[in-house]
């Protein structure tokens, strides 16, 4: 029962960052399209908070990229390829959303907001007697197979279950869990603290494990 | 029989404290004990993680590609600024 090991993923996304940025310095446009194809939908999400409409975030991905493209050749690898393109994007929608005079979308967080209820349904747990605090309707007793969550309507699941969460645990959950950025880098990126960006993360994730349970029950009919 | 020392409407709140090396020596002491003692919250957590690692998955499996519009006048500023050096 050990803490999640990454260690394999971020060496090899490591190998994957060092690729794209020699492929880019070169110039292939193959390696732009891929960098296009990974990043542009978590970036239109991303600046979508900071700024007033869909084509405000557009403008700002774009002028995002357009960043990417001009800072490659001095790029100089202090931090992961994604960490220095999110800086950029976050940079970019915050000047734009305070230039709209928008409420930055985290700075409630700095008065300890957030909390928006408990992880789990609380008639799920027994709430007088002894055993007051524990399951009385316990989660499936099976483990989620990750070839099942990966099966297309699992991940479709999976998305869909992203995608129905508010804005800042949404954001979170896909830089942390989706894209893989470190606590430290979101923290750094959405200025939030350790504590806050925790409280988030808990939150979403646990909205995402239960809708997967639903979903589960509900396939398999129980 | 003891009472354990964490309740399961706790042990499903402090879970991702302890997924992220946040809690002291003493609270992942209880925390990991009431995992040995409790397999519906042993499940939880052993659901959680498989819902991280999950998330982790379909980004390598399942890039989603930028629409059509966006992808092509990205890539023809890519080939402007080429052209430019």
């Amino acid at each position: 029962m050990e803490p999640l090991d990454e260690d394999f993923d971020e060496v090899s996304d490591d190998l994957r960052d060092a690729e794209l940025i020699l492929l880019l310095r070169a110039g292939r446009e193959d390696a732009f399209a891929d960098l296009v194809d990974r990043y542009y939908d978590t970036m239109l999400r991303v600046a979508r908070m900071y700024v007033a409409t869909k084509e405000a975030a557009e403008d700002v991905v774009q002028d995002t990229f357009l960043g990417i493209v001009q800072g490659i050749d001095r790029f100089e690898g202090r931090s992961s390829l994604r960490t220095w393109i999110f800086r950029i994007l976050v940079n970019r929608a915050r000047t734009r959303g305070e230039r709209e005079h928008r409420t930055q979308p985290f700075s409630s967080f700095q008065s300890g907001a957030g909390d928006d209820g408990p992880s789990v349904d609380p008639d799920r747990f027994v709430h007088e007697g002894r055993w007051s605090g524990f399951w009385a309707s316990p989660p499936p007793d099976r483990m989620l197979p990750e070839a099942q969550l990966l099966a297309s309507e699992m991940g479709d699941r999976l998305m869909a279950a992203i995608a129905e969460l508010p804005d800042v645990q949404r954001t979170v959950i896909t830089l942390r869990d989706v894209r893989g950025l470190t606590s430290a880098e979101v923290c750094g990126l959405l200025d939030l603290t350790e504590g806050n960006q925790r409280v988030v993360l808990h939150r979403a994730r646990t909205k995402i494990r239960t809708s997967l349970e639903r979903y589960f029950s509900t396939s398999a009919g129980v | 029989m003891h009472q354990p020392r964490m309740r399961c409407v706790e042990f499903v709140e402090s879970i991702t404290d302890w997924m992220e090396g946040e809690l002291t020596d003493e609270d992942c002491s209880v925390i990991e004990e009431h995992m040995v003692i409790c397999p519906h919250c042993n499940e939880f957590a052993a659901q959680l993680r498989t819902t991280v690692r999950a998330m982790r998955l379909v980004e390598t499996t399942g890039p989603v590609r930028a629409p059509d519009a966006a992808r092509e006048a990205l890539l023809e500023m890519f080939r402007r600024e080429r052209r430019a050096r």
